[in-house]
C-alpha cells in the first residue's frame, strides 16, 4: 500500500520521479469466455512524473488514458513493461464512492472517506466542512435515496476533495453540479492543484488542459506517441486528427 | 494501516445492517420472522406430515437450522460480495478481503441475535443451561472459521466464474439435506456413514445439539479436526482471493 509521503510545493531539479512507466502494457480479456481473445488496452506506454508536475493526458476515445490513470492509481497491474514508484499516496478523484441508498449523507461521508484512506477519526473530524462545501443542510441527515443528482454531486464532490494524496489522478471532472456549485467546485479543484499538488489530468478540453497544466502527453491506441510541453503536444495531436477528419468529411 | 481496514470494515458492516432495516417495511424483525417461517415449514413437513421427525423433535430442528441458517446466509451474501463491488474496486485500491468480511460480519450479528433467542426458547421448553456450555464458544469459533473460508472461496471464485450464482444455491441446499439439519442422519446405512462425517457441518450441528439438549461435551477429536480442515480452507481462501485480485479489475464490465 501507498504511504503518505511529503509532497513539494517546487521541484528542486533532479528530485527522484514520484512514478516511472517503462514501456507498460495492460491486456484485458474481451469476454468471460475460456480463451477469449485479450485486448491490449495499453501497449506501450512510458512515462516519468515528477513531484509538481502537472501532466495532461490527451487522447482520442478508446486510446487508454483511463487505463493509464487506473494503472498510475496503482488498480491495475500491467502485463508488461515495469513501474517504479516512491512511497507516495496517489489516488482517483472518485465522486460517491461506495454510496450506500438507505443511509444518510452523513454516514456515507464517512463511508467514503473511509474507503478513500482516512482514518475514521479524520473523516468525522471533516464533516463540518463537508457539511458546508455541500450546503446540503438538513438534508445531510437524511438517506441519500432522497436526494436529487444535484445533491449527490455535491456531496460527493464534498468528501473528494478532503482527501489528499500526494498524487491526485483526475479523469475529466474538473468541476461538478449546477452553475453555483460549478463555479465553487472547480475553484476548489484548482486551488489543490494549483498548490503544488503532483497531478494527472485527463481531458478532450484544450483550454482546460493549458490552463492546469504544465506537461502533457498524447496516448493513441495505447501508445504514448508525444510526451513534453502542453502546446507541442496539442499540435501533434489536432495534426493527426485533422486527416482523418478531412477524410470522414469528404 | 491495519487500524484503517479494520474501521472500514466495522462502519461497513454497520452501513450494511442499518441499510438493511431501512430497505424493508418491518426491517429487523424479519431477522427473527423469516427464520421462524423456515422452521415452521420444515416442522410441518417432517413432524406433522411424513411423521419421521423422532423426540424432541423441535429442539433438533432449531438447533440444526439456526447452525445452519448462520453459515448458508454468509455464503450467500459474502460469496457475491466481490463481484457486486467490481465497480467499487474499479475506482480504489483495496484489500478484497473486505467485502466478504463485512458480509460475514453482519450476518453473524444476527446470528446472534437468533442465537439468544434460540438458548430462551430452549430454557423455557426443557433444555435448561448447563456446564457443557462451556463448549459451545469452541464449537462457534470453529463454524466461524469455517464460514469465513468457504465464503472467501466462494466470493474468490464467483467473479470469474459468475455462472456459479445459479449453482450455489442449489449446492447449498443439497448439502443441508446431507448434514442432519432437518432429519436426522442414524438412518444412513453404515457404509455411507463415513462419507457424511468428511462434512464439517454435521460434526458442528452434533456438537450443538449435544450441549444444548443432552449436555454432552463435544467430541474434541472430532472439533479439532474440523477446525484444521477449516484454517487450512480459511488460508486457501485468503490467498486466492490476493492472488485473484489483478484480474478482477481487468474483467469485462
Amino acid at each position: 500500500m501507498n504511504r503518505r509521503g511529503n509532497g513539494d510545493a517546487s521541484a528542486p531539479a533532479g528530485a527522484s520521479p514520484l512514478i516511472e512507466l517503462d514501456r507498460i502494457g495492460v491486456a484485458f480479456n474481451a469476454q468471460l469466455r475460456v480463451g477469449s481473445p485479450r485486448f491490449w488496452a495499453l501497449e506501450d506506454v512510458s512515462l516519468t512524473l515528477a513531484p509538481g508536475d502537472r501532466l495532461g493526458v490527451v487522447g482520442r476515445n478508446g486510446s487508454g488514458k483511463s487505463t493509464l490513470l487506473r494503472t498510475l492509481a496503482g488498480i491495475i497491474t500491467p502485463d508488461r513493461g515495469r513501474i517504479r514508484r516512491a512511497p507516495v499516496s496517489c489516488q482517483l478523484l472518485s465522486l460517491a464512492l461506495g454510496f450506500v441508498p438507505h443511509l444518510s449523507g452523513r454516514d456515507n461521508a464517512i463511508l467514503s472517506g473511509l474507503m478513500l484512506g482516512l482514518r475514521r477519526r479524520e473523516i468525522v473530524a471533516r464533516l463540518p466542512a463537508i457539511l458546508d462545501f455541500s450546503e446540503l443542510g438538513d438534508f445531510f441527515g437524511q438517506p441519500i435515496s432522497s436526494y436529487s443528482t444535484g445533491m449527490l454531486m455535491r456531496l460527493g464532490f464534498s468528501v473528494a476533495i478532503q482527501v489528499d494524496p500526494d498524487v491526485l489522478l483526475i479523469d475529466e471532472v474538473l468541476a461538478v453540479g449546477d452553475t453555483d456549485f460549478q463555479q465553487k467546485s472547480g475553484d476548489a479543484l484548482r486551488a489543490r492543484i494549483h498548490g503544488g499538488k503532483t497531478i494527472v489530468f485527463v481531458s478532450h478540453g484544450d483550454a482546460q488542459i493549458r490552463q492546469v497544466c504544465n506537461r502533457a502527453l498524447w496516448i493513441e491506441h495505447g501508445r504514448s506517441m508525444l510526451d513534453g510541453p502542453v502546446d507541442d503536444v496539442l499540435a501533434a495531436y489536432h495534426a493527426a486528427q485533422a486527416p482523418a477528419a478531412a477524410a470522414a468529411s469528404g | 494501516m491495519r487500524l484503517h481496514l479494520f474501521e472500514l470494515t466495522l462502519f461497513s458492516t454497520y452501513a450494511e445492517l442499518r441499510a438493511e432495516r431501512a430497505r424493508s417495511y418491518l426491517g429487523l424483525l424479519w431477522w427473527i420472522i423469516e427464520p421462524a417461517m423456515n422452521m415452521a415449514t420444515y416442522y410441518l413437513v417432517f413432524a406433522v406430515i411424513l411423521k419421521s421427525g423422532g423426540p424432541d423433535y423441535i429442539a433438533f430442528l432449531l438447533i440444526g437450522l439456526t447452525l445452519w441458517q448462520w453459515f448458508k446466509s454468509c455464503v450467500s451474501h459474502g460469496g457475491y460480495s466481490i463481484w457486486q463491488q467490481l465497480p467499487l474496486i474499479r475506482q480504489v485500491k483495496l484489500p478484497l478481503q473486505v467485502f466478504p468480511t463485512v458480509q460475514i460480519l453482519a450476518d453473524t450479528v444476527k446470528f446472534l441475535c437468533i442465537l439468544a433467542l434460540l438458548l430462551v426458547v430452549l430454557w423455557c421448553s426443557g433444555y435448561p443451561p448447563n456446564i457443557a456450555y462451556v463448549g459451545l464458544l469452541p464449537v462457534l469459533l470453529v463454524e466461524m472459521v469455517f464460514v469465513a473460508a468457504a465464503t472467501y472461496v466462494v466470493a474468490a471464485v464467483v467473479p470469474l466464474v459468475p455462472d456459479l450464482r445459479f449453482v450455489i444455491e442449489q449446492v447449498l441446499q443439497v448439502v443441508m439435506f446431507l448434514s442432519g439439519i432437518v432429519f436426522s442422519l442414524d438412518g444412513v446405512p453404515e457404509n455411507l456413514r463415513r462419507w457424511f462425517v468428511l462434512n464439517p457441518i454435521v460434526e458442528l450441528v452434533d456438537a450443538g445439539r449435544g450441549i444444548l439438549m443432552h449436555g454432552q461435551w463435544p467430541n474434541w477429536f472430532a472439533l479439532g479436526r474440523v477446525a484444521l480442515i477449516s484454517l487450512a480452507l480459511y488460508a486457501f481462501g485468503a490467498f486466492l482471493i490476493e492472488r485473484l485480485t489483478p484480474r478482477y479489475v481487468k474483467l469485462p464490465t
